[in-house]
């Protein structure tokens, strides 16, 4: 038996941790990047990482790296900072404390702790890349807790389902990002990414070394694209997310009536599909980006069938 | 990593009593050596020293091991322990203006001890105490017997906001009204343990005297062994049999821990014992009543639940019954606790035999339902609505605890002898104006138990909560949380007070 209630802070526990690791991993290699890039190609780069992060525009001097990582990393009042994501993960994992190990839970509340305790001033003066590079530590070591010291019961299927529901909208947007089209809100897009660019959206997937290792050093958007879409083995790519989201539907709420189910399993059917036959190859950049529109839109519809079927449902209407 | 030691394990060397390097001081005297330089023995009962300053004996080992270790070790391995408390999340909320911050309830390293001797006559006495409570609870809210009999005003029972009149001819099962009971104890000037109070709502603090056991077992490993410390950590499954027992119906029972959420000073607790139990924790909004069933909303539709281990007070339980602002309780869940279909443990209404002025006559309860003489007696008590014993009170304010009766936590309540001439006027005023709901209590010096304070060991007042489990049977686990006044001085023990707590060892033998 899983409460309704719990399922649904472990699934949002998920997605925050899922975030907060895709904001340490892009402020790190951002700023370990920065160094080999003119003024003009970090600032474009950096509005880039604030547009693929931020929910909405930033008040910010793109230019500014120090303002930049403060308001992504620190700053409490915006909803998608580094450290927001780890409270809302944190408030998550303590409403249901008991149904994490204490290896799972006292690592988040450790690392939730210390963020609480540091400045951007702490971090700035010496590497701040390492300060990422060590939160990134501690959220892989804290996945493979989960995967580890957790019953891979409903509960765990939940986290599954968060954090690649979250992972597939994360990439998809960043790769949308790139192919230099404007997101919500961003008028005024940077211009088109350069090789070095490139390659920075590789690492920001943890995607440099495995793409080489397929498609060698050849740097092509095409074949980017390609990878981090349709990428059947690859753990960062939207088509291994969606997969691994296929599979957790299919164990959550094992006692729900077909009747309940179904319509969970046709829309993340249909998004199978998409990512399963997609081809990059023939694809104008304005097809490629109504391509990625629509994958995060199938996400939020698979969201919200999730929701209503087994979460917010109508009690009265199943008694 | 060497196998068998936890790597957060961070003892002082687990050195055996007996084995104490050179140099270390065994007959260090209170007030004279280190570190116990600032330790006062005062009117009260000290754990470890007798008047003289010699050391008691069930305290030789810890006296000697503390001997050895110089104050900068020690505060180190304090500020680890409330680190790791930290990280555990055993923490409570405070708020002030808009802010909540999470503070730990101060745990002090250093055990209070308890002799297998003390301990045999505590367990008798609380048994003793909780069935005499228990049946006075079944006969108020069927026949009212004690009351037709005259051993207790009617007025007392029937004039408490605890008595609930929807409990009446309600039949609870094995008549165990209170499955949890949490009874505070103190040792008088000589030595001996008597009751302060009984909580007979929902008490807390078990995962305290849980969590306490496992930092202070891995500060003091060595002593911890050779003392031959009776166990406490299969307080969790007495708890789930308790609750089991409690519904014979079926055998596949589902039970849940009821919280009133994150938000709530013990919610820790309320997490800590459904995942020592196994069992599900739900708010009020996971559950529904329906045709006089409870169900909690699950993914997979609704289920029943057949008991409820609530950590909601009565008042709040249900919006239909009780106070109908409530959000924390489950519309609806009266009637079908009233209908059989769901336990409720603690039943409702047993606040009223834990009222301050119902714990006077708690002595003469035992006596009635059970004719045996109380093992555990009561601190002295004058019930103000009494007009002598109120004229006593009021002539004797500047040496008499007084305390609101319906109050607890330590609010509402005079410290005589710690009080202003003018707190002691204006006390006097609200008490002639309200004298039933007062009762006055000489002070009783607390004993005083060794306690880490910067720089060094100095006499703490303290307490003890142990926790009685009752049903078909009376569990209690060997041991209890032993509350600390962390204010040299101070007699109040409350987390929410400055107090703090200690791990309690009952020794085998």
């Amino acid at each position: 038996m899983m409460l309704a209630r719990v399922a649904d802070s472990l699934y949002w526990m998920s997605r925050y941790i899922e975030r907060a690791e895709h904001t340490s991993r892009m402020i790190a290699v951002k700023l370990e990047s920065m160094v080999e890039q003119t003024p003009e190609d970090a600032a474009a780069s950096w509005t880039r990482v604030v547009a693929a992060l931020a929910g909405e525009p930033l008040d910010l001097d793109s230019g500014d790296a120090f303002q930049t990582v403060q308001a992504l990393t620190f700053d409490r009042h915006n909803p998608s900072s580094l450290a927001s994501s780890l409270r809302f993960a944190r408030d998550n994992a303590r409403q249901v404390r008991e149904e994490l190990s204490t290896e799972v839970w006292e690592n988040l509340n450790r690392l939730y702790l210390r963020i609480q305790s540091v400045t951007i001033d702490d971090i700035w003066v010496h590497n701040p890349a390492r300060f990422f590079r060590d939160i990134l530590d501690t959220l892989y070591l804290l996945d493979g807790m989960i995967d580890t010291t957790l019953r891979h019961g409903e509960g765990w299927h939940f986290l599954e389902l968060g954090r690649f529901i979250e992972r597939a909208q994360l990439v998809s947007r960043l790769l949308d990002i790139h192919f230099g089209v404007a997101a919500p809100g961003y008028v005024v897009m940077p211009p088109q990414p350069k090789y070095l660019d490139w390659i920075v959206l590789l690492k920001f997937c943890t995607a440099f070394e495995p793409y080489c290792k397929v498609h060698t050093a050849a740097i092509a958007p095409e074949r980017i694209a390609q990878f981090l879409l349709f990428d059947a083995g690859f753990p960062h790519s939207v088509r291994y997310a969606v997969d691994r989201m296929r599979d957790a539907l299919a164990r959550v709420a094992p006692g729900a009536p077909p009747a309940r189910r179904a319509l969970c399993e046709r829309l993340s059917g249909r998004l199978k599909a998409a990512v399963d036959f997609g081809q990059i190859d023939d694809m104008t950049s304005d097809a490629i980006d109504a391509f990625l529109v629509d994958i995060v839109k199938q996400c939020e519809q698979i969201h919200d069938a999730v929701y209503a079927a087994y979460i917010g449902y109508d009690a009265e209407a199943v008694l | 990593m060497q196998q068998g030691v936890l790597p957060h394990t961070e003892d002082f060397g687990g050195l055996e009593a007996g084995s104490l390097p050179a140099g270390a001081h065994v007959d260090a005297r209170p007030g004279r050596d280190a570190p116990y330089k600032a330790y006062d023995l005062g009117k009260a009962f000290d754990e470890m020293f007798a008047p003289d300053g010699v050391v008691r004996a069930p305290y030789q080992a810890l006296h000697a091991r503390l001997a050895t270790l110089d104050a900068e070790e020690l505060k180190r391995r304090q500020q680890a322990c409330e680190q790791s408390f930290l990280h555990q999340g055993i923490t409570f909320t405070v708020y002030h203006d808009t802010k909540a911050t999470e503070r730990i309830i101060p745990t002090d390293l250093l055990p209070r001890i308890v002799t297998a001797q003390d301990w045999e006559r505590v367990e008798r006495g609380l048994k003793q105490r909780v069935q005499a409570l228990n049946l006075f609870l079944a006969d108020i809210y069927s026949e009212g017997r004690v009351l037709k009999d005259g051993i207790v005003p009617r007025k007392l029972i029937y004039g408490s906001k605890h008595y609930r009149r929807e409990m009446r001819g309600l039949a609870v099962p094995h008549g165990a009204y209170v499955n949890v009971c949490g009874t505070d104890l103190i040792r008088n000037e000589s030595g001996n343990f008597v009751v302060l109070e009984d909580n007979l709502r929902v008490p807390s603090g078990v995962s305290y005297m849980l969590a306490n056991r496992d930092v202070v077992r891995r500060a003091f490993p060595g002593v911890f062994r050779a003392a031959q410390v009776r166990a406490i950590e299969h307080y969790p499954q007495q708890l789930l049999a308790t609750l089991k027992s409690l519904a014979p119906f079926h055998e596949d029972v589902s039970i849940a821990v009821l919280t009133p959420g994150v938000f709530n000073s013990a919610y820790f607790e309320h997490t800590f014992l459904a995942r020592q139990m196994g069992v599900e924790l739900v708010e009020g909004r996971d559950l529904l009543v329906n045709d006089n069933m409870v169900y909690a909303r699950t993914t997979s539709g609704l289920k029943r639940i057949d008991v409820i281990y609530r950590r909601v007070d009565d008042d709040f339980i249900d919006s239909l019954i009780f106070r109908e602002d409530s959000t924390l309780g489950v519309a609806g869940l009266f009637n079908a606790y009233r209908a059989g279909n769901v336990i409720i443990a603690n039943a409702l209404g047993t606040g009223v035999a834990d009222d301050k002025a119902v714990y006077a006559y708690v002595p003469r309860l035992i006596r009635y339902y059970l004719a045996e003489e109380p093992i555990l007696e009561n601190v002295e008590t004058f019930l103000c609505r009494e007009p002598r014993q109120l004229s006593h009170v009021l002539e004797n304010l500047d040496k008499l605890v007084v305390k609101a009766v319906g109050e607890s936590g330590g609010y509402g309540m005079l410290v005589g002898p710690h009080a202003t001439a003018a707190e002691i006027v204006s006390f006097a005023e609200k008490l002639k104006a309200d004298p039933e709901n007062y009762i006055a209590q000489p002070t009783i010096q607390l004993s005083t138990a060794p306690t880490f304070v910067e720089g060094g060991v100095e006499a703490r007042h303290v307490d003890l909560r142990p926790f009685i489990l009752h049903s078909d049977e009376t569990r209690i686990v060997p041991g209890g949380l032993t509350r600390v006044a962390l204010k040299r001085g101070s007699l109040v023990v409350n987390s929410s007070q400055g107090g703090g707590s200690k791990d309690t060892w009952v020794l085998s033998q």
